[in-house]
C-alpha cells in the first residue's frame, strides 16, 4: 500500500502487453484498445480514478460504475483471446468488489483506515457509547423481558406492552445511530479538505483515528438496532 | 462460429430457443409435431436405449421404474439433501449416493447431470436438425437461488452432452432480458418466478439496456412439484378412508399424480373439475374439487413464496410500492391463487402477456445472441444469491463475499500458520447466511501447501472468484515468492473431473449417434438444394436441346435420390448425389456457355436466369 493519495495520476511507465505502447493507470491502450492487467497494489479509488476522498457522490459513482461495468464485463471479451478474457474477468471482479466497498459510506471509510493502516481488516471494536450505558442496560432488560415473557407463554397484553417500550427505544437508537451517522459524513469533509491540502501525518492520523472512533459506536449502535429488529420480527 | 442456442432446462419442461438474425428477435425451436416444450423425463427401454420427452412421460405410466422425472430437484446434492421427498418421488437410489446421488434406471445407474444430458443432447439434435449444422455452444438457464454446487452439475451435465456451456444465466433474469427487449423499458422490475420445481424472486433495475440485479432471493425446493405431491397425498387419504386400500404401485401413483395435475390445469381456468380414478378391485374414486377448496389446500405453499419476496425487496433496498411492473414466469404462474397473492403483495397487476413457460428460453437466447455476436446494447449484471464463507475457529463462519454481491466478485483472504513447520493450512468453503458452518452449505475443503516455516512467518494469499456463471474458483499465492500455487478442490457435493471426463467418454457412443444425426442432416439439406436446382435447370429453354437418354438419365437419378432421402443412410444419400451430380454435368456446362456468351455479349449472367 502506497502513502499517496491518488494512484490514478502515479507515472508507472508499463507498456502495453499487445503493442507496447506506454499505458499509465488506464483499464485499456490508449493506442490499440486493449485491455490491460491490473495495475498492482492499485486500490478501489484508483480503480475508478478517484483520489481517497470520502465524500462520494453516490450518483456520479453509480454512473461511472455503469460506464466500466459495459467495459469490463466478460460479456464484451466472449470472441477474445484467452487471456484477455482472464484479465476481463479479474477486473471485473475487481470493479465490482471496489463498487459495493465504496458505494456504502462504512465500508468505505472502513476500507479507507485499513488502506492508510489505521484499522486490520475485518476489525471491529464494539463499544459501547458511555453516555448511553444506561439506556443500553435498559433495552437489554426489556429484550429479556420479553424473551421470557414469549418463554412462559404470558397473555398478548404483556407481550405487545414489551413490545411497545422495545420499539419506542429502537426509535430512539436509531436516532441515536442517525446522528452518529452526521457525525461520520461531517468527517468526511475534514478529511477531503485534509487531502487537497495535502498536510503532515499527524493531522491526518488524528482525523483517522476520530473516524475510528465513531465507526466502532457506529457499529456497536447497528447491532443493537439490528438486535432489537430480529427479537420484534420474530 | 456455429450458432449458439438458449437452453432453458426445467423440473417439468424444457426448450431451447434462438435469436432469428433477420428480425433480431429470439424463438424457441419446435419438434416435429411443433411443440416447442420438450417433457424433461427421461427412460430407459428394453433394448438399452434412452427415450427422452413425450415419449418418455407417456412411460411414466407404463415403466414407471424405467423412467425419472423433475430430476433437476437432485443437481447438485446429496443423499441426506432428499430423503424426504424420495418417499415421494419413486427414484430409486443406489448405493454411493451420499455426495452425488446416483439413481438405478433399469439396470444402469446415472447420475443427475448424466440424465439431464440426456435431455439437453434431446435438445441440442432438435436444434442441429432445424440449423442443419451441428451446435456446439450454448447458454443454459439455472434457478437465481441455485449454491454453487447445483450449477456446476449444470454445466457438468451441458459437458456430457457435448455442449460448451458458454454462460448460466439466472431464469428470472434471462426472463427480464425477453421481457425488456420488446420495449426500452426502465425502472425497478420484480420477476416473481415459479416453476415445476423452485421459486425465484429477484430485483432488477432496468436503465438504458442495462438490466442490474438489485436482489434475488428464493427457495429450490418450491413448486408446481409441491402442489402436485400435495393433492396426491390428499388424494391418497380419500381413497384410504372410502376404499381401506391404499395406492402405492408405481404405474397407479403415476396415474392418480397426472389425473391430478389435468385437474389442476383444469382450475386456473375453470371453477370446479371432476377426479376419477379406477381404485383396483374396489372401484371408482370420484369426486368434484371446486377452485376454492382446491386452493385453501395450496395456500401455505403459496404463502411459501412470499418471504423470500420481502427478503429479497429488503436487501435491494425497495418497498414494494417502489416496484413498476411486476413479471410472472413458470407454470405455476398460471394459478389464479398465485396471482392473487403476487398483486395483494406487491401492490400492483403483474404482466402476464409473456407465455411463462417459453420466456426464459427465450431471454437465454438472447444472451447466447449477445455472447455470440457481441452486442453491445445490452448487459446483464447479476448476483450471487448466497454468501460465501469459510470456517473459521469452532466451526464459525467468516464471510468473505455477501449474498447480492454483483458477479464477477472476488475475495483476499492471507493465511499463516500457527505451529512451526505446519506445511498445511486446510481451508473450508461455504455458502449461506447462518453463523455456523454446521447451518451453512459445504461446497469444498483443500489444504493450502505451505513450506516449512517458524510459526506466522509464511503469508499465502488465497482469491476466491465467483465468476459471471456464480461458480466458485479458488487460487493460492506465496507472497514470500509470488509463486502461484495449484489449488486442489474437492468438491462436497457433485462429480470430480475425473468423473466428468470418464461421463463424456461414456456418452461417445451417444455422440456417433449424433455424427450421424449431423451427417443426415448435412446429406438431406445438400439433396434438397441440389434437386431444386436440377428442376430448374431442367426448366430452362436450353435444357430443351437434351438428348432424351440424358434427360432419362437425370429423371433417374433424381428419383433414386429422392428414395435415398428418404432413408436413415447418409452414405447412401451422398452416394446417390455424386450419381446426379454426373448425371447433370453436361446440362450444367451447357447452361454454363450460355451464361459465358450471354457474359461476352455484355449482358449480366443472372438476366439469362442461369
Amino acid at each position: 500500500m502506497t502513502e499517496s493519495t491518488a494512484d490514478a495520476g502515479a507515472t508507472t511507465g508499463r507498456a502495453c502487453w499487445d503493442c507496447g505502447a506506454v499505458v499509465e493507470g488506464e483499464h485499456f491502450c490508449p493506442s490499440c484498445g486493449k485491455i490491460q492487467p491490473p495495475l498492482p497494489g492499485q486500490d478501489y479509488f484508483a480503480f475508478f480514478g478517484l483520489p481517497r476522498k470520502l465524500a462520494l457522490d453516490a450518483k456520479q459513482l453509480e454512473q461511472k460504475f455503469h460506464q466500466l461495468s459495459w467495459k469490463l464485463h466478460p460479456d464484451n471479451f466472449s470472441t477474445a483471446s484467452a487471456y484477455e478474457r482472464d484479465l476481463s474477468l479479474e477486473k471485473a471482479a475487481v470493479l465490482n468488489d471496489a463498487y459495493r466497498t465504496l458505494r456504502e459510506p462504512v465500508a468505505r471509510v472502513e476500507y479507507l483506515l485499513e488502506l492508510e493502516g489505521i484499522r486490520r481488516e475485518g476489525e471491529i471494536k464494539q463499544q459501547a457509547p458511555p453516555d448511553l450505558l444506561e439506556e443500553v442496560f435498559e433495552l437489554n432488560e426489556y429484550l429479556e423481558e420479553l424473551r421470557a415473557a414469549r418463554r412462559a407463554g404470558s397473555d398478548s397484553r404483556e407481550v405487545d406492552d414489551l413490545r411497545h417500550r422495545l420499539e419506542a427505544a429502537r426509535r430512539e437508537f436509531e436516532g441515536k445511530l442517525e446522528a452518529v451517522d452526521a457525525e461520520l459524513s461531517a468527517c468526511f469533509e475534514k478529511w477531503d479538505a485534509l487531502v487537497d491540502s495535502n498536510p503532515a501525518g499527524a493531522a491526518r492520523k488524528q482525523t483517522m483515528e476520530q473516524m475510528s472512533e465513531i465507526l466502532n459506536r457506529h457499529s456497536y449502535l447497528r447491532n443493537l438496532v439490528r438486535n432489537v429488529t430480529e427479537e420484534l420480527e420474530a | 462460429m456455429g450458432q449458439i442456442v438458449g437452453i432453458d432446462l426445467g423440473t417439468t419442461y424444457s426448450l431451447v430457443a434462438y435469436v432469428e438474425k433477420t428480425t433480431g428477435r429470439p424463438v424457441c425451436i419446435a419438434d416435429e409435431a411443433g411443440r416447442t416444450l420438450l417433457p424433461s423425463v427421461v427412460s430407459l427401454d428394453a433394448g438399452g436405449s434412452f427415450v427422452v420427452g413425450w415419449p418418455a412421460r407417456e412411460r411414466l405410466l407404463t415403466q414407471p421404474e424405467r423412467t425419472v422425472y423433475s430430476v433437476k430437484r437432485l443437481m447438485g446434492k446429496g443423499l441426506a439433501d432428499v430423503e424426504d421427498e424420495l418417499k415421494l418421488f419413486h427414484w430409486r437410489v443406489a448405493p454411493g449416493s451420499d455426495s452425488v446421488i446416483r439413481i438405478a434406471l433399469g439396470e444402469k445407474v446415472l447420475t443427475p447431470p448424466e440424465i439431464s444430458a440426456l435431455i439437453l443432447r434431446e435438445l441440442k439434435q432438435r436444434a442441429e436438425k432445424f440449423f442443419g449444422e451441428e451446435v456446439t455452444q450454448a447458454v443454459i438457464t439455472v434457478p437465481a437461488y441455485f449454491n454453487d454446487g447445483q450449477r456446476q452439475a449444470t454445466k457438468d451435465a451441458g459437458r456430457i452432452a457435448g455442449l460448451e456451456v458458454l454462460r448460466l444465466v439466472n431464469e428470472p433474469t434471462a426472463a427480464s432480458l425477453a421481457y425488456g427487449l420488446d420495449q426500452r423499458r426502465e425502472g425497478v422490475v420484480a420477476v416473481y418466478d415459479f416453476g415445476g420445481g423452485t421459486f425465484d424472486i429477484s430485483i432488477l433495475k432496468l436503465k438504458e439496456g442495462l438490466f442490474e440485479v438489485q436482489a434475488t432471493n428464493g427457495d429450490t425446493h418450491l413448486g408446481g412439484d409441491d402442489i402436485d405431491d400435495l393433492l396426491l397425498e390428499q388424494a391418497r387419504a380419500e381413497i384410504r378412508a372410502r376404499f381401506q386400500t391404499d395406492i402405492t404401485a408405481a404405474e397407479q401413483v403415476q396415474d392418480l399424480r397426472q389425473r391430478l395435475i389435468a385437474a389442476k390445469h383444469e382450475l386456473s381456468s375453470a371453477e370446479q373439475t371432476a377426479i376419477r380414478f379406477a381404485v383396483p378391485g374396489k372401484g371408482s374414486y370420484e369426486r368434484v374439487l371446486g377452485r376454492a377448496e382446491f386452493e385453501s389446500w395450496i395456500a401455505p405453499i403459496v404463502a411459501r413464496t412470499i418471504g423470500p419476496c420481502k427478503l429479497a425487496l429488503k436487501d435491494a433496498g425497495v418497498k414494494p410500492e417502489e416496484i413498476d411492473e411486476v413479471v410472472l414466469v413458470g407454470g405455476s404462474t398460471r394459478l389464479p391463487l398465485v396471482r392473487r397473492r403476487v398483486e395483494e403483495f406487491f401492490g400492483r397487476r403483474p404482466h402476464t402477456e409473456l407465455n411463462p413457460d417459453e420466456v426464459v428460453a427465450l431471454g437465454a437466447a438472447v444472451q447466447a445472441d449477445i455472447l455470440a455476436t457481441g452486442v453491445k446494447d445490452m448487459l446483464l449484471l447479476d448476483v450471487t444469491p448466497l454468501s460465501l464463507g469459510i470456517e473459521t475457529i469452532g466451526g464459525a463462519v467468516a464471510k468473505i463475499i455477501p449474498r447480492n454481491s454483483t458477479i464477477p466478485a472476488s475475495a483476499t483472504e492471507l493465511f499463516t500458520t500457527s505451529v512451526d513447520n505446519q506445511t498445511g493450512v486446510d481451508i473450508h468453503v461455504v455458502q449461506g447466511e447462518r453463523e455456523l458452518v454446521q447451518d451453512c452449505r459445504s461446497l469444498a475443503r483443500f489444504t493450502l501447501k505451505i513450506p516449512p516455516q517458524p510459526a506466522g512467518l509464511p503469508r499465502v494469499e488465497v482469491k476466491f472468484l465467483i465468476d459471471a456463471n456464480g461458480i466458485l474458483s479458488v487460487t493460492a499465492r506465496d507472497l514470500r515468492t509470488g509463486e502461484q500455487q495449484s489449488v486442489e478442490v474437492k468438491p462436497s457435493y457433485g462429480l470430480t473431473d475425473e468423473e466428468v471426463e470418464r461421463m463424456i467418454l461414456e456418452s461417445i457412443e451417444y455422440a456417433e449417434a449424433d455424427f450421424q444425426q449431423v451427417q443426415l442432416i448435412a446429406a438431406r439439406t445438400e439433396g434438397e438444394n441440389l434437386l431444386r436446382a436440377t428442376q430448374k435447370a431442367l426448366a430452362e429453354e436450353q435444357a430443351k436441346q437434351l438428348a432424351r437418354e440424358e434427360r432419362e438419365r437425370i429423371e433417374r437419378a433424381v428419383a433414386e435420390v429422392k428414395e435415398a432421402m428418404a432413408t436413415q443412410d447418409y452414405k447412401l444419400i451422398r452416394e446417390r448425389l455424386e450419381e446426379l451430380n454426373q448425371a447433370t454435368y453436361h446440362l450444367a456446362e451447357m447452361l454454363m456457355d450460355t451464361a459465358v456468351q450471354a457474359a461476352l455479349k455484355g449482358k449480366r449472367a443472372d438476366e439469362v436466369n442461369l
